[in-house]
């Protein structure tokens, strides 16, 4: 059985008086990966965490399939089935990078001998089994968010919430994390949402755009009519652009 | 898996290296000096338990201690004796007369069940608002041994408990403990519990549930505080409720800290370490009053120096002198290190 499709429905967050996000509505299908994107401020991360239950809604409600998960602990969502990435990443320092992606098997009820076996098939995979044994501060930025992100896949998720993946990441790593993200939905049956300023990556990857400004949606749909959007332009490159 | 029992060998052979030594040179001060390392060492592991896996600073601990000591004490306290030492005991107690050896572990158990109540709702702090409230316990856990004159004999000495720890007995709990510790940190629990302690809002958006953990990892940081002031209650045979108070606290917390809170390798070098210097300074401190080359009587050079100690560590190591990894691991690295060099 497919797993149902996780929806946003006129989300609304607040920090003391002001609206973050304002009635913002996605719908993620598993198979599918959404690019979330925006100008600085506009919302973005403030929608994964909303998501996540980091942060309490104003408004609105998040669900997966027929059931309500806003409202539930971080906790309790992580176990429904969504994994994400922080933007400023969140490590466990004075662990081992192979115990940091165990961990995420182990809190998903895997077995000590599975969850290692997981892990190292995941280290593997993103070309990180050399550093399997080093603590995770020793590493360096680009590594720590690959990490990052094989730590979220080791639970398994039904939905991947990737803040900013490719932040700090040189030329040739943001290449490499492409072919592994592009091919998760397919391998993995899961739905990938995911915030990032590089537009060429955004716009290699991903089957259709959200675009957020000020808290409330611009424009969403396929990523070239997304791209062509005067709203968009406008709210990327100041209204001048758009005229001209 | 062959790095930890690399790192158990080498933990348990320092204990039993101490044993042998002490055994063959068949001092008497030597052996005092070595059980009460091992009991040492048992309370700092069972701190390590907690505080080196959920990475919250403990007070309570020692509270615990003195639950199991008292509770092994009421336990054992032959009949005829309690009438002297404990004159308003309630009656159902009176009677009971039980081996020390299944006293102790009683010991442990009630401290683990007086743990498990009290730190329920605490678990959810973290932070400062969790070590207040550990001290705060602390204080409570005294104040009851203080006034709960039935059972405690109140603030004055109780006496009368049948000696039951040897050096031996002392040795391998100590071991039990070092395999405990390991077990744990190895563990689901410990490993999640691990990465709570990195990061709580990372480990949360993975699904751990992190104050049940950190209840787990409290109540068998408490079962072995219990069994180890047990194991002292035997070793003594008489004491009164400030031998289980801030003075104590801070001589373990000083040997964790010094040795490194989150490995168990740390836990064990440091009791060791702190032992040591603590043993020799009293030595000196005894020789130089003996010879009277000051006027005054030399006292306080132990606490001083523990002091110094710990401020050093605390500014030039603040993990502590094995801060992330157990001396297994450490050894297993730099012989791979040097396989792939060569």
């Amino acid at each position: 059985m497919p797993n149902p499709s996780l929806k946003v429905v006129d989300v609304a967050v607040e920090f003391s008086g002001l609206r973050a996000l304002n009635g913002v509505s996605l719908t993620l299908s598993p198979g599918e990966i959404v690019g979330l994107i925006g100008p600085n401020g506009s919302g973005k991360t403030t929608m994964i965490n909303a998501m996540t239950g980091q942060v309490p809604l104003a408004g609105g409600q998040v669900m997966l399939g027929d059931k309500q998960i806003s409202g539930l602990t971080p906790r309790k969502i992580a176990l429904e089935g969504l994994s994400r990435s922080f933007q400023i990443v969140r490590l466990f320092n004075n662990m081992t990078v192979l115990d940091n992606v165990e961990s995420a098997a182990l809190a998903h009820g895997c077995s000590l001998r599975v969850a290692r076996e997981k892990a190292q098939t995941l280290l593997g995979e993103f070309g990180l089994s050399p550093r399997a044994d080093d603590l995770g501060a020793s590493l360096s930025y680009g590594d720590k968010r690959r990490v990052e992100i094989a730590r979220a896949l080791a639970a398994d998720p039904a939905f991947l919430l990737l803040d900013e993946p490719a932040a700090g990441m040189n030329e040739a790593e943001t290449e490499a994390l492409l072919h592994i993200l592009a091919g998760l939905p397919k391998s993995r049956g899961l739905g990938l949402l995911i915030i990032d300023h590089d537009m060429s990556l955004i716009m290699r990857l991903c089957d259709r755009l959200h675009v957020l400004a000020f808290g409330k949606t611009i424009a969403e749909g396929k990523a070239d009519e997304v791209r062509r959007n005067p709203a968009v332009i406008e709210a990327y490159l100041g209204s001048e652009a758009a005229r001209a | 898996m062959s790095r930890h029992l690399l790192t158990i060998a080498i933990l348990a052979g320092l204990v039993l290296l101490l044993v042998a030594g002490v055994e063959a040179l068949g001092i008497r001060v030597f052996n005092r000096i070595a059980t009460n390392l091992c009991i040492s060492l048992v309370l700092v592991l069972g701190l390590q338990i907690f505080m080196g896996n959920s990475g919250i600073l403990s007070f309570a601990h020692i509270g615990f201690m003195g639950v199991g000591a008292y509770t092994s004490a009421v336990l054992t306290i032959p009949a005829q004796m309690k009438g002297m030492a404990l004159p308003d005991l309630y009656g159902v107690l009176q009677g009971i007369q039980l081996s020390p050896y299944i006293a102790i572990i009683i010991g442990g158990l009630v401290a683990a069940a007086v743990a498990a109540v009290l730190s329920y709702p605490l678990m959810r702090l973290s932070d400062a608002a969790a070590v207040i409230t550990s001290f705060a316990l602390l204080v409570v856990l005294h104040t009851v041994m203080t006034n709960w004159s039935n059972v405690t004999n109140g603030p004055r000495t109780l006496f009368g408990v049948p000696r039951a720890t040897d050096l031996p007995l002392a040795a391998a709990v100590a071991v039990l403990a070092v395999v405990a510790a390991l077990a744990f940190k190895e563990s689901r629990t410990g490993r999640l519990l691990r990465a709570s302690r990195d990061d709580e809002v990372a480990a949360g958006a993975l699904g751990v549930h992190i104050s049940h953990l950190r209840w787990r990892a409290f109540v068998l940081a408490a079962f072995v505080a219990g069994i180890g002031g047990a194991l002292w209650g035997h070793f003594i045979t008489s004491f009164s409720p400030n031998a289980f108070y801030l003075r104590e606290t801070f001589v373990i917390l000083g040997m964790l800290v010094i040795g490194g809170a989150n490995t168990v390798t740390g836990a064990v070098i440091g009791t060791f370490l702190v032992t040591g210097a603590f043993e020799s300074l009293r030595a000196i401190e005894g020789a130089l009053n003996s010879a009277r080359i000051f006027r005054e009587q030399v006292i306080g050079v132990t606490e001083v120096v523990l002091a110094l100690a710990m401020i050093a560590i605390l500014i030039f190591r603040p993990g502590g002198l094995f801060p992330t990894r157990e001396i297994g691991a450490l050894l297993a690295r730099k012989f791979t290190k040097r396989k792939h060099a060569s």
